[in-house]
């Protein structure tokens, strides 16, 4: 026997009976006999919803039957299962609203049988805000009646919405276990067509709340399958109509977990023998994440404890990566290799800690999701600083291998221990990065031994591997560029471009940043920019880029270019950390940062260049930038690049030396690039400067004239 | 040589937006002008205003609203008088009191009372919340419910809590759902296209794109509706032409130029004249700046801005 | 299209000679294009580069003074039609009227009302500016003795007046002050000219309509006239609105330069009597491009509202309004009373001082010199840090002035707590919650 055959015996069953029910009705009550279900506008909702046709008299019943029939084609294709199991659903719809001719009340306490539309618009409002995860089906008798009201109890605690069909309703009765609509434990009815008072209601939410036509089965199943969070949990043991009715839940999209060796259908019909683990394998199935609204920590969390210093006498204990091996580390791998929620330390606890110590401390999270990439692993450490530092009686500076944490003696009093660090970021990273974390573990290490390995065997490596992707990261070694539009509060019509060489002016937003942010909000302030029609590779100037520009400043901008600062400059906001500016006289450009106070050989001073450049305007000759760009290849491409600085202050020079002589020597072969710069000490005039740069030989003096 | 005008007539225009049901349903937006250019083009629907009442009743107000209500002992009372003054197009109930940190009233009894105001009171509705994104998530979805078939408007649907406002209001019960954002032109696409996502019909959706009180940071609200319109109507951006209703009157009357009495500050002089002139202050350069409707509270105000509409449009 | 400040630059002498007060001939072409500068004050432009440049940078809308002395101010000479593209320059400026065929009793008690409303509001007066003095021949009053009446008040004066010889007369009596004599129309404008050019006053042109102005405009400029303002009072609110907003656009947007001068807007002709109307319409032509917006009777009523929306509206979008730093006592406090601290930034200052005094509760709020910025905007520039507090404490001598030594700071820089305490060891931190609005219930708590 085959799926299919099973599938189809199991439809012809089905069918069987609601043939033979129908006809012993009509038999009874003749053609013209109204039938419906109480409290609906939408007939027989299933049957309405999959062909648009409502079916108010026994007769019309006959005529559905049917259409029902023309479904069940018995080829063996996938098609003609999923139609099958359709069918069989809207069987065990018409023998339910068999049971409710003339007004009768089939159904009685704790079954609940057919819900009303009201149930449907109160239940809908949850499950469409996502506050109701998911819905789960739960079909048959569980091996023993703890495990099954054990199984309830795990979805209901997630806030999943469970209804009940068979023998697992009289195994909740028998232990007492409370159900109801109001708790949301829902038990339909005793017999298995009764599952199809849930099916009704994914349907009825389509209709209402998906905007979906009657009769649009096509769209139906869409939406069902993406927006009813809904899967099916079937014991042991299951006969050809129950896999036949599972067959329809898989055409809705919903996925079967059973316990019973049978086939398996990759995604869709699982078998999980450990009924233990069915609440873990259907969320995963179904791709359900269950928010995160408490962490479970003995002291308050909250970013008012975010500034809290704790001094050395009111430290229990300390972390310290300047004297001890430490690391922090996020790292992304496979979903198999990871239980979610899995908290684990390895060494000794706060508790065998002397008072007051240094201690080692290496902490990894570590995270799978279908989303995830590799490229946000920094920017969710990044992240570690904040959330450590909110809770009460912890302290956290540094980030990488050099961290230093201190727990406060009332912390540890409140009974803080090394697990909740792990707790925090488990459901920081959890909640925060909701978009691309599927699972989350975290291993904490206070063991010496292990620390210095993790140190230097996991976390050295990874950091030095990501070095070297930012370093090697190109313009030209990607696809796509990002807008980045957070400053248009106060700069309206600006938009930077980030690309990999070129962060964003305000400095903060790097490629990756930007790349995250999209991934993390597809609708906030990064999108995606393309880069396929070049329009002039020496400028840095494409189609779609202008397009992205035009678009993102409401028409206010035209084009840009990337590597120009003459032509067709990128605009600036107002939060660059940077300004460079043409400095005619010696044939180059002087660069101011925001820190620096006094005059530039510009003849303006940062405030003033800041004044010219700022608010979104295209003004040649002058951009903001991150100091980040200064070394940066593609700084002033078109111009000649970073051969044409000629002027810095002090301080900005002492930052960027050893990159920007990097630089230079790679692209002019000049050693000690920054040498040959002015700055403040040397010249604040445009003709000092000019002697200055003569003295030294400065490349931008031969360079071709700029203007 | 004469003078020859430019036509400012845009190719896209503004959503139009019905509310209420029968012979006082309403219409705002559906212009293809600047905010009040009819010279332009004609503007078919001209702004309308509506008159906020709260559950407080006359109880929080000053004596300049209180004496426009004597006599009326119930909110249904309150509402059939408030619905009653000249120039009123819609009645807004706002359910201030069920802020947690004020009176923290139930539910049950803020439906209860807006049930109340719906059985006697044949203008469009709307309902506003008491400002705390997850009571009013409680308090609009249940309101969507009460007011089921009456196609009034909720305002609103924040960043916070747009999913339970818009999927009880915007797809459960299909009212008119606003969505509201604060001065800031990209937070106001951005929730616009959250709330089609999610299923709202774009043509059922208004906006409160923030509001102040004129020289309390009122250029933010001014340059952040100019931005909207100019998107929506020369950039053809279909996620900002929405229709923008703004509350007036919950913001003015609450600065110390109009609370603030002639006894305390003589030089001012009276209270009432003041509390008005905020307000239609206020109104008009929502209005000029794009507001499509704006909901206020004293009778003069509302007749001044109702008849200047008439005027102007 | 404006120029660019290297375009100005290329055509520049590039001497580096500083007479024009700058440093370098680049710094000077960016202020030209910026518009804080003009090219004449450069004596080495070529005459053919300047040429050039002079149509370039002539300004869309010309620049008109009015009042002399102290009381002078600057009408137009704006760029752009909305103020988030770049700034509005010229403010609105706001006129009470008189008229000659008032009695003498509302003269005095008009006259008695211009002075009243003057305040001072985050550094700016606030005032009546000017007062329009009306007339019409069937008006009883004496005009000449009206006007200066009206002049004694200090205020720059608009004449609305029509007949050529009273004009000649009143301006005799008043021409000093630098008054406009709005009075030209297409029937008397080469009279009236002749009058305001005698006396060295701005000249309001008015007409049936716009064509009529653009009309009269073009023949007042062919007799060497662009001293003007143009009053585009309509017949009613809807063709005045239309007016003021074509007019604008034409000169802005459509490049005509003969619409390129300041407007007037007299409510009082098309609300007469209404004065919340007129309130109403003060408010629409401020933000609608009215120069000056004339009312019957600017009181305090509608000047609260509308000088606070002229200050939100003529802001650079890129400098927020700043407050003056330093202690405001609020609720009656005393040097007992706690302290809370927070920027500069109108905004804030404007939101947090209000949930303050609706708190009730004494309290010292300590605004800090941040540069005008917002709490986070701030922190994130570092102008709002432990540090700044610190030294802000020092220079302002907090601690001399105030006995308590609990300070509130914004829950959104809840993370200079320990900095804080560390710079100022004497003083409490307490953390305040995130948004203004919660101040109430966390004051009242906290008492």
């Amino acid at each position: 026997m085959t799926l299919f055959d099973v599938v189809f015996s199991g439809n012809d069953a089905v069918y069987g009976l609601t043939e033979g029910a129908i006809n012993d009705a009509i038999a009874k009550y003749g053609e013209d006999k109204a039938i419906a279900f109480p409290d609906t506008a939408y007939s027989l909702p299933c049957y309405y919803g999959v062909t648009g046709t409502k079916v108010a008299t026994l007769g019309e019943l006959k005529n559905a039957l049917g259409v029902v029939k023309t479904l069940m084609t018995r080829e063996k294709r996938l098609n003609d299962a999923f139609m099958s199991g359709i069918a069989t659903a809207l069987c065990a719809e018409f023998i339910e609203v068999l049971k409710y001719m003339d007004g009768a009340v089939p159904y009685e306490a704790p079954c609940y049988g057919h819900l009303g539309d009201a149930v449907i618009r109160e239940l809908g409002v949850p499950l469409v805000t996502g506050d109701i995860p998911g819905v789960a089906v739960i079909l048959g008798s569980a091996p023993t009646a703890q495990e099954g009201v054990d199984l309830v109890k795990s979805y209901q605690a997630q806030g999943i919405l469970v209804t009940l069909v068979g023998g697992i309703i009289d195994q909740c009765e028998e232990l007492g276990y409370k159900t109801g609509a109001n708790v949301r434990v829902i038990p339909l009815g005793k017999d298995v067509t009764s599952v199809i008072h849930v099916v009704s209601v994914a349907v009825r939410a389509a209709l209402i709340f998906g905007n979906i036509k009657p009769g649009d089965a096509a769209g139906l199943m869409k939406y069902t399958m993406e927006r009813v969070p809904a899967f099916v949990n079937a014991f042991a043991p299951l006969n050809d109509v129950i896999v036949a009715c599972g067959a329809g839940a898989i055409a809705l999209g919903f996925p079967v977990i059973t316990n019973e060796e049978t086939f398996r259908v990759p995604k869709s019909l699982i078998v999980q023998k450990d009924v233990s683990k069915f609440n873990a394998t259907s969320l995963e199935a179904r791709d359900i994440k269950i928010k995160i609204t408490h962490i479970d920590i003995p002291v308050a969390f909250a970013s008012a404890f975010e500034g809290e210093i704790i001094r050395r006498g009111d430290m229990q204990v300390e972390f310290d990566g300047s004297r001890v091996d430490c690391c922090e580390l996020v790292h992304a791998k496979d979903a198999s290799e990871i239980e979610d929620h899995k908290i684990e330390l390895i060494g000794p606890d706060v508790d065998e800690m002397p008072v007051g110590s240094k201690q080692s401390i290496a902490y990894v999270v570590e995270v799978a999701g279908k989303n995830m990439q590799a490229d946000f692993e920094p920017v969710f450490e990044r992240k570690f600083h904040s959330y450590l530092n909110c809770i009460e009686g912890i302290m956290h500076t540094g980030q990488r291998d050099m961290i230093r944490i201190r727990i406060s003696k009332d912390a540890y009093a409140a009974g803080f221990r090394a697990k909740h660090i792990g707790e925090v970021l488990y459901a920081k990273v959890k909640s925060e990065f909701a978009a691309v974390v599927d699972k989350c573990q975290v291993k904490i290490y206070t063991d010496p031994a292990e620390c210095t390995r993790i140190r230097h065997e996991v976390a050295m490596p990874m950091f030095d591997k990501r070095d070297e992707r930012l370093m090697t990261l190109t313009d030209e070694g990607v696809d796509v560029y990002y807008s980045c539009i957070m400053c248009q509060a106060f700069s309206p019509s600006h938009v930077c471009v980030v690309t990999p060489e070129r962060l964003g002016l305000c400095g903060a937003v790097s490629w990756l940043d930007a790349k995250a942010t999209h991934q993390l909000d597809p609708e906030g302030p990064c999108q995606v920019i393309t880069k396929e029609k070049v329009i002039d590779e020496r400028i840095g100037e494409y189609e779609d880029v202008n397009d992205a520009v035009r678009k993102f400043s409401q028409g206010a901008l035209e084009d840009v270019s990337l590597y120009s600062i003459i032509e067709k400059p990128m605009t600036s906001c107002g939060c660059f950390e940077c300004i460079c500016g043409i400095e005619p006289l010696s044939n180059g450009v002087c660069i101011a940062n925001r820190e620096y106070a006094g005059m530039t050989p510009i003849g303006m001073t940062f405030p003033e260049l800041a004044s010219m450049t700022g608010g979104g305007v295209q003004t040649p000759g002058f951009m903001g930038h991150g100091k980040h760009f200064i070394a940066s290849k593609k700084f002033m491409k078109a111009e000649g690049g970073v051969a044409r600085i000629v002027w810095m202050p002090k301080d900005l020079k002492e930052q960027v030396a050893d990159r920007l002589n990097a630089t230079a020597k790679e692209l002019y072969g000049i050693d000690n690039f920054v040498d040959m710069i002015g700055d403040e000490t040397i010249a604040e005039d445009p003709e000092t400067l000019l002697a200055f740069l003569e003295e030294k030989g400065h490349p931008a003096l031969t360079m071709e004239p700029m203007m | 040589m004469p003078f020859t005008a430019k036509s400012g007539k845009f190719n896209a225009s503004i959503n139009t937006v019905e509310i209420g049901t029968g012979d006082k349903a309403i219409k705002i937006g559906g212009e293809n002008v600047l905010p009040l250019y009819s010279f332009d083009a004609p503007i078919e629907n001209a702004p309308k205003v509506g008159i906020e009442i709260t559950d407080f009743g006359m109880e929080n107000e000053p004596d300049c609203i209180k004496k426009y209500y004597e006599g009326c002992d119930t909110l249904a009372d309150i509402a059939k008088k408030a619905a009653s003054f000249e120039g009123v197009d819609f009645l807004c109930f706002r359910m201030e009191g069920g802020d947690p940190n004020g009176a923290n009233k139930t539910v049950e009894e803020l439906i209860g009372a807006l049930k109340e105001i719906a059985a006697v009171v044949d203008l469009p509705l709307a309902v506003a919340g008491c400002k705390n994104a997850e009571k009013d998530a409680q308090l609009l979805s249940k309101a969507a419910e009460a007011l089921d078939g009456k196609n009034a408007m909720f305002l609103s649907a924040k960043e916070e809590n747009y999913k339970t406002v818009g999927a009880a209001a915007g797809l459960a019960y299909k009212q008119i759902v606003g969505a509201e954002s604060s001065v800031d032109i990209n937070l106001a696409k951005q929730l616009n296209v959250l709330m089609t996502q999610l299923g709202v019909n774009p043509k059922s959706v208004v906006m409160n794109v923030g509001t102040a009180t004129a020289g309390y940071g009122f250029e933010y609200v001014v340059s952040t509706m100019d931005r909207i319109k100019a998107a929506a109507l020369s950039q053809n951006d279909t996620n900002l032409q929405m229709p923008i209703v703004t509350p007036v009157a919950s913001e003015t009357w609450s600065v110390k130029e109009s609370v603030s009495s002639e006894a305390d500050v003589p030089e001012w002089g009276c209270q009432e004249t003041r509390g008005i002139d905020m307000e239609v202050e206020t109104a008009i350069a929502d209005i000029a700046s794009g507001s499509n409707a704006v909901i206020l509270k004293h009778p003069t105000s509302i007749a001044t801005i109702s008849n200047l509409m008439k005027e102007l449009v | 299209m404006a120029l660019k400040g290297l375009d100005i630059f290329k055509l520049s002498p590039k001497k580096n000679c500083k007479e024009c007060g700058c440093p370098t001939c680049m710094a000077f072409s960016m202020k030209v294009a910026q518009g804080s500068m003009d090219i004449s004050a450069c004596p080495h432009f070529a005459p053919e580069a300047l040429a050039k440049l002079s149509a370039a940078t002539e300004p869309p809308m010309k620049t008109i003074k009015v009042g002399a002395g102290d009381a002078e101010m600057t009408l137009g000479g704006e760029t752009v039609l909305f103020r988030h593209e770049k700034t509005f320059v010229s403010k609105t400026r706001y006129a009470s009227s008189l008229c000659n065929c008032m009695d003498d009793a509302a003269i005095e008690a008009r006259l008695a009302d211009i002075p009243k409303v003057d305040y001072e509001r985050i550094g700016e007066r606030m005032f009546v500016e000017m007062v329009y003095v009306n007339y019409t021949p069937e008006g009883n009053g004496d005009y000449v003795e009206l006007v200066k009446k009206a002049a004694a008040t200090g205020r720059v004066l608009i004449l609305g007046c029509k007949d050529v010889e009273v004009a000649k007369a009143a301006l005799e009596v008043c021409k000093d002050g630098k008054p406009v004599l709005n009075g030209a129309d297409a029937s008397n404008y080469e009279a009236m000219n002749a009058v305001a050019t005698a006396a060295g006053v701005v000249l309001g042109v008015s007409g049936a309509n716009l064509s009529e102005i653009h009309d009269t405009v073009e023949k007042l400029e062919g007799l060497g006239n662009k001293n003007l303002v143009i009053d585009v009072t309509g017949e009613n609110v809807k063709d005045t609105f239309a007016n003021a907003v074509q007019l604008r656009k034409a000169a802005l947007k459509d490049g005509d330069r003969t619409c390129g001068y300041p407007s007037i807007v007299n409510t009082a002709k098309i609300a007469r009597g209404d004065s919340h109307k007129q309130a109403a319409l003060l408010s629409l032509f401020t933000m609608k491009y009215g120069s000056i917006v004339v009312a019957e009777n600017i009181t305090y009523a509608e000047a609260l509202p509308l000088y606070g929306l002229r200050q939100n509206l003529f802001t650079d979008p890129q400098k927020p309004m700043k407050v003056e730093p330093g202690i405001y006592p609020l609720n009656g406090a005393d040097e007992n009373s706690i302290c809370l601290t927070t920027v500069d930034f109108a905004l804030t200052y404007f939101l947090v001082s209000g949930e303050l005094e609706r708190s009730g509760v004494p309290v010292n709020l300590i605004i800090n010199d941040a540069g005008g910025l917002s709490v986070l905007t701030s922190w994130a520039a570092g102008k709002f840090s432990a540090s700044t507090i610190a030294k802000f404490f020092e220079e302002h001598q907090i601690e001399e002035k105030v006995k308590s030594r609990k300070l509130i700071i914004p829950g959104k820089v809840a993370v200079l707590k320990g900095e804080i305490e560390a710079k100022l060891p004497n003083w409490e931190v307490i953390i305040a919650p995130n948004e203004a609005v919660q101040l109430v219930k966390f004051m009242k708590d906290f008492e």
